[in-house]
């Protein structure tokens, strides 16, 4: 009774948390994995995957699972701690580091699952599973509040005039099949078909507080509000292949072709009336098909004429391959060590991007009374758009995670696997949010800054180009947990 | 005849059924599932258990297989037997006996530069004690230099060395001695190890950047004129700087992979290569790079009869050469504070390869070295572009190859010389910018040729003379301008050209010339010297003595700038005494000097001080990796004795000496002192107190350093190790007078200060666990509140510096034995401080406009390393 009251209390528990960033709220953040056995072993399971979800990797995987009927459901905590930081100069006028001005921090949840069932006939052991996952997140927030530039003398404090918000949700969900065969202990292929769908829903806004609105009454101030509204459709396809070289060491490939998705949907840029915040039939909105709308300049003539671009509904999921093994070497406590080096190709996805190696290793030992301890690192690139006075970029962002994780068995069949990856990077951007919005040259937002003048004396305010960019430091806690079940 | 026949029936019964057992440790899957009464599953987690985690040691050891319960084992006792059996070959049992050695020349690695490499070699394939050389004895760790005298003047009369016991018999050898030295010898038979070595191992750091190298990187390299002192000084932009212009906040991780190969002691060969920071992508790097810049070496050792015995080495690509006391030739990078060559501080002299991280001190060519009997000849040859400061002396306004040298720098991140030139473009021409680039560091700005050789004759045991000389050939011209030109090279701002030059600046006014009026033009640079040694019973005294040719002739002593050092070491059964006594004259700048100092050069010069006033903030490197000892003269004692069982002075040092560059008095001193009423537990206490002073009353007077530590260390069971300590620093500091300019005012933050002391604290708990002896995670957590003071904090296998405001961090280390041969560990650490005050204090005017004022800012470091060793 204790150990299903035990069991019961872990599958509350497994409900999950993905948390992302508001640097892929557009481009989306990939999922490279959903289950706390491959992420503890940093995703290193290009071969060597021993749940369910690990086929999502190299559906080959599956042939590794047990005999018979099974599940596996998976849930994901993830916390975001985002800050944005700004140049500091020192008393000479030099740079001497960076401040703190925004801190967002967000938690998301997601959840994975799927069953399977497996058999052996003569030398053969067939298997095929169907699964629910979470193939890329939109999923972002950022706030921000903008305050004038009042003193705190007589216990008053700056007055929030405006906040600046973006909110994107939504995502591409997975619906696998997938089959795998391998004969006898020599070699397995798998082969996944997937269909993705999802949507996302992104909105930037800056909206005028009510205390600004009524400090400067014979001004209208008007809310900005920025949409993008998409649909995603596709079809993936993706093969795997086990080899066993030997009792102690197997090699795993795998391949997934690029996916160019169907894309439908609109974006819109429009202005309403403080305090309004939403449209109504009387504003005249001017949706943009994503088809239409451009996303990226992704090639200029010589004197920076935008030649080609990319618009919305251009989303396409980069080929990428990957290969590893998994060595089991003799130890006192058994162990498992995998390594994985992984080609993405991300000049499928924009041609500003160049294409990258990901590197993942991951060990296990299985200490006493059978728990195992497994932990591992992984160095993945990924790429940041920016733009600098018209011309758009890309800057390589590399994320390095570290990954810890164990598991146990409970009423024999039950498995509960935890894990929790840490990753942190740190990029230059610009400000999210131009200063230079709340500010008119025509004196129109005067009442709104305590001192005007001294923004009047020094040219007004000002949007921070390149010369004095954002630091942002992004710090990743991913916590997952999961219950296989093996009939 | 019957009871024979009995006998012989029972024994060849016994035999028969001995013979039928099931061998645990041999027997295939098939035999264990047929032969013996157990389901297939047992059979196969037989099977498993004996492939994947153990051979058997015993039968019992079944019981540790989940399916095998007694009454199996029971059954299974009478039926099978159990072979000694091993995978592991005769070397990789012999690793597996000294790991705790290898594991701890690992952790000491950073700190002895490629050394600890030689040294694991040793203990993998150990020499015959009889048949060493007195170097080859001394350059093992922590043997003295009359171990090494007692155990040859056993040989020497025809007595042999049989055992380790006989070892500690030697008369004169200290036990620390003996027992440090075992491991990396045999007596009579050689172990059987394999003959072919390899040793792959990958490093991935992402440690940030020093506060000091990151500060120069920050500093500003355009500066306005300001008019007053309410105009901006700089245009307040990022990218005003190296870190800002190239973004240097995302320079990621260095990774680190390096090569070794060896057969037996007598063929070796290595290659290193370091992937630069900004590297993009992570292993990317054209060949051209990886020849340039990464290291290698092969080389052969061996003896051979050629009309006696002799001993011959040769290395060809990069390989270390170090002589005497390091006045003369000590080819490394990295420097050392009070390196006495004793104990845990050993230098290797001799050649060896070299595929250390050193860059710019690097030698590469062709190394002999000769042992005949009593004679040591070493001739070292080696070609190679070296990075260097150059200057536009030729003032056409460009740093050009027709410009003059300043000198070497050992560069804190190699940003190539095209990327400076477009950086150096940029601030040069951002209007008003008055700071205008005339001098910057160059990679490979220098080609260098050198020849070199040392002669060495023992004309008895534990006595040596040895000469050693080099001579460097420059493609260009070295040329220090004269003091008043050279301030104004160096601080573009007149006013603080004038007024920021110290006396302390004579090191770089002395650095060395090719050109000078007192011997003309030349192209090279020579450097020569004499070392000597002598073992009298338990004292030994050596020294070396070296000159620059300057004006002077190469075999006139006392004619040219000379350094000097005398140490004696005595050693007894519980106590040692070192003594070292030297002189380094200011003008002596030999760039391979790297004996005994307190500080290394350029230490509170414009190098160390001025990032702000430098004319090109990257010369701060020239103090920041300076790896040639400061010219000083003093005289240093150190110490250990155990004077009662439980209790002994591990280590106690006195250091007086004297600064050449402006005479300033320094006294360091330090004592630990461990009491340990059961071997299980250890209090240590610490207390360093150092204080630095000038005569003259007009300057600034005195700074005072105290530091003291209390720690408790317990060994628990299983090797797990619990440590918690408690740091408590006091410094005392004079004014900063150089940057106060109107002491009248009152109340001013400018104002002439008297004594400043600051007062800082640090608490901190390390807990080590084994799991087993293949899997170890150490954690640890430490909190400071530093005021100003500084904490040096030793981490597992790498030093780390706390100086912010106050802060705590955490870190683990998992060490992790994959197999006999593959090792990963990975560590994680995590630093949050604010920074100091000083930064952003009060007489920071917020400006009216476009600036940001901040009182203090918390920051955060995320740090991971990993590092896989597959020996092989």
């Amino acid at each position: 009774m204790k150990k299903i009251f035990l069991l019961l209390t872990i599958m509350a528990l497994v409900t999950g948390l993905y948390s992302y960033s508001i640097l892929e709220m557009e481009t989306g953040n990939v999922i490279r994995n959903v289950d706390p056995h491959s992420a503890a072993m940093g995703s290193a399971i290009g071969v060597g995957g021993l749940r369910l979800l690990d086929s999502m990797t190299n559906p080959a995987n599956l042939t590794n699972l047990k005999n018979g009927f099974g599940f596996q459901t998976t849930g994901s905590f993830l916390t975001d701690s985002d800050n944005r930081s700004l140049p500091m100069y020192n008393s000479f006028d030099a740079y001497s580091g960076d401040a703190v001005y925004v801190s967002n921090v967000n938690i998301f949840a997601d959840f994975a699952g799927g069953m399977y069932y497996k058999r052996a006939i003569s030398d053969f052991d067939l298997a095929a599973s169907l699964q629910y996952r979470p193939q890329v997140s939109f999923i972002a927030d950022y706030f921000e509040q903008v305050r004038n530039n009042r003193n705190s003398d007589d216990n008053e404090y700056p007055f929030k005039i405006a906040q600046n918000t973006i909110e994107s949700t939504g995502g591409i969900n997975a619906i696998a099949f997938q089959t795998a065969f391998k004969y006898k202990n020599i070699a397995s292929i798998g082969l996944e078909v997937a269909q993705l769908t999802g949507d996302s829903e992104m909105e930037k806004s800056v909206i005028w507080t009510l205390e600004a609105q009524e400090t400067i009454n014979d001004t209208v101030l008007y809310n900005y509000v920025n949409t993008l509204k998409r649909e995603f459709s596709a079809i993936q396809f993706k093969i795997g292949a086990n080899v066993n070289i030997s009792q102690r060491f197997d090699l795993g490939f795998s391949f997934t072709p690029k996916v160019e998705l169907e894309v439908t949907g609109n974006t819109s840029q429009y202005f309403l009336e403080a305090p309004k915040i939403e449209p109504d039939s009387t504003d005249n909105i001017n949706w943009v098909d994503v088809e239409d709308a451009v996303f990226v300049y992704t090639n200029f003539d010589s004197t920076g004429t935008p030649l080609d671009s990319l618009t919305y509904d251009q989303y396409i999921l980069p080929m990428n391959a990957r290969m590893g093994f998994s060595y089991k070497p003799r130890n006192i406590m058994s162990t498992i060590m995998n390594c994985n080096i992984e080609f993405v190709k991300w000049s499928d996805t924009n041609p500003l991007y160049d294409d990258a190696i990901n590197y993942y290793i991951g060990v296990e030992h299985i200490l006493k009374n059978k728990i195992p301890f497994r932990f591992g690192f992984n160095y993945t690139t990924t790429y940041g758009l920016f733009n600098d006075t018209g011309i758009t970029f890309a800057r390589e962002i590399t994320t390095p995670t570290f990954s810890a994780g164990t598991g146990f068995t409970i009423l024999d069949k039950f498995t509960f696997d935890i894990s929790l990856e840490y990753s942190n990077r740190q990029y230059e951007a610009l400000d999210l949010f131009g200063d230079s919005y709340y500010w008119d040259e025509n004196h129109a937002y005067d009442d709104l800054w305590e001192n005007s003048y001294w923004i009047h004396d020094g040219g007004g305010i000002q949007d921070r180009g390149w010369e004095n960019p954002d630091t942002v430091n992004e710090t990743f806690i991913n916590l997952k947990s999961a219950i296989s079940f093996t009939w | 005849m019957k009871k024979l026949l009995m006998v012989s029936l029972l024994i060849m019964l016994i035999i028969s059924i001995a013979k039928a057992k099931i061998d645990l440790n041999t027997a295939t899957l098939l035999e264990l599932k047929t032969h013996l009464p157990i389901t297939d599953k047992q059979a196969n987690d037989i099977y498993d258990y004996r492939f994947y985690i153990s051979f058997f040691q015993s039968v019992y050891q079944l019981r540790e297989i989940e399916s095998i319960d007694q009454k199996t084992l029971n059954l299974l006792k009478p039926l099978v037997s159990v072979s000694h059996y091993d995978e592991k070959d005769e070397s990789a049992q012999r690793r597996d006996d000294i790991y705790y050695l290898i594991e701890r020349l690992g952790s000491n690695e950073g700190l002895q530069e490629g050394m600890s490499d030689i040294w694991e070699d040793y203990l993998i394939s150990p020499r015959n004690i009889n048949k060493l050389a007195f170097s080859d004895i001394l350059n093992l760790p922590n043997t003295s230099p009359i171990d090494v005298a007692a155990i040859l003047n056993r040989v020497a009369v025809g007595d042999s060395i049989s055992s380790y016991r006989d070892l500690r018999k030697s008369p004169g050898i200290s036990y620390y001695g003996a027992k440090n030295l075992q491991n990396y010898v045999y007596y009579k038979e050689q172990p059987e190890v394999r003959d072919l070595y390899f040793d792959y191992q990958m490093k991935y750091n992402d440690s940030p950047y020093g506060d000091d190298e990151k500060e120069m990187y920050m500093e500003s390299m355009i500066r306005f004129d300001p008019p007053d002192s309410d105009d901006p000084k700089t245009p307040g932009i990022k990218r005003q700087s190296y870190w800002g212009y190239f973004n240097m906040e995302s320079h990621r991780a260095t990774i680190m992979n390096k090569l070794r190969m060896r057969y037996r002691n007598e063929f070796k060969a290595g290659f290193i290569y370091e992937t630069p920071r900004n590297s993009s992508p992570l292993f990317d790097a054209n060949s051209d790079n990886i020849i340039k810049d990464g290291k290698f070496y092969a080389g052969y050792e061996n003896n051979f009869k050629f009309l006696g015995n002799n001993y011959l080495k040769i290395y060809a690509g990069n390989y270390r050469a170090t002589f005497g006391e390091g006045l003369v030739m000590e080819n490394t990078d990295s420097y050392s504070p009070r390196k006495t060559g004793y104990g845990f501080n050993k230098r290797i002299t001799g050649i060896i390869g070299d595929i250390s991280r050193t860059q710019e001190y690097a030698l590469r060519g062709i190394a002999l070295d000769w042992k005949r009997n009593n004679m040591n000849a070493v001739v070292f040859l080696s070609s190679d572009k070296k990075d260097a400061v150059v200057y536009d002396s030729n003032e056409n306004g460009e740093l050009d190859e027709d410009d003059n040298i300043l000198g070497y720098i050992n560069m804190t991140h190699r940003f190539s010389n095209h990327d400076m030139e477009e950086a150096e473009e940029f601030f040069n021409e951002y209007p008003e910018n008055f700071n205008q680039v005339e001098i910057a560091p160059r990679l490979d700005a220098l080609q260098e040729d050198i020849i070199g050789g040392h002669i060495e004759y023992s004309p008895f045991i534990g006595t040596h003379l040895g000469f050693t000389g080099y001579e460097a050939r420059y493609d260009r011209e070295f040329l220090v301008p004269d003091e008043d030109e050279l301030k104004h090279l160096l601080i573009s701002d007149d006013d603080y050209a004038e007024s920021k030059w110290k006396i302390t600046d004579n090191e770089i006014t002395t650095m060395y010339s090719t050109f000078s009026d007192e011997y003309g033009d030349r192209n090279f640079r020579r450097v020569v010297g004499f070392d000597w040694r002598t073992v009298l019973n338990n004292t030994s005294i050596q020294g070396e003595y070296a000159e620059l040719q300057k004006g002077g002739e190469l075999a006139k002593i006392g004619d040219d700038p000379r350094a000097l050092l005398i140490s004696s070491y005595t050693q007894f059964d519980n106590l040692y005494l070192i003594s070292i006594y030297r002189d380094y004259d200011i003008d002596f700048d030999n760039p391979y000097h790297r004996s005994f100092s307190e500080s290394e050069r350029f230490d509170d010069t414009v190098f160390e001080k001025m990032a702000y006033g430098l004319n090109n903030t990257l010369l701060n490197d020239m103090y920041n990796n300076s790896a040639q000892p400061s010219a000083e003269r003093g005289i240093y004692f150190e110490t250990r004795y155990q004077f009662h069982k439980m209790w002994t002075i591990t280590k106690a040092y006195l250091d007086l000496w004297e600064r050449k560059s402006d005479a300033r008095r320094g006294v360091r001193a330090q004592v630990k002192l461990e009491f340990k009423p059961i071997h299980q537990l250890r209090f240590r206490m610490r207390h360093k107190h150092q204080v630095k002073r000038y005569d003259d009353e007009m300057d600034r007077g005195k700074s005072q350093a105290d530091e003291t530590e209390l720690k408790l260390v317990a060994y628990l069971s299983n090797f797990d190790k619990l440590q918690l300590g408690y740091v408590y620093a006091r410094v005392l500091q004079p004014p900063y007078l150089s940057i106060l300019s109107d002491p009248a005012e009152p109340g001013a933050p400018d104002m002439a200060q008297g004594q400043t002391l600051t007062n800082g604290d640090m608490i901190y708990l390390d807990y080590t666990h084994h799991f087993n002896k293949n899997l170890k995670v150490i954690g640890a957590f430490s909190m400071w509140y530093a005021n100003g003071a500084s904490f040096w904090d030793f981490e597992d296998i790498e030093l780390d510096f706390d100086q912010s405001d106050r802060g705590y961090k955490t870190w683990f280390n998992i060490h992790s034995r994959i197999a006999n041969n593959l090792y990963l560990s990975l560590k994680y650490k995590y630093k949050q401080f604010l920074t100091r005050e000083l930064e952003y204090r009060d007489y920071n005017d917020i400006p009216d406009e476009g600036e940001y004022y901040f009182q203090r800012v918390e920051r955060e470091e995320n740090i991971v390393r990993l590092q896989l060793d597959w020996k092989f």
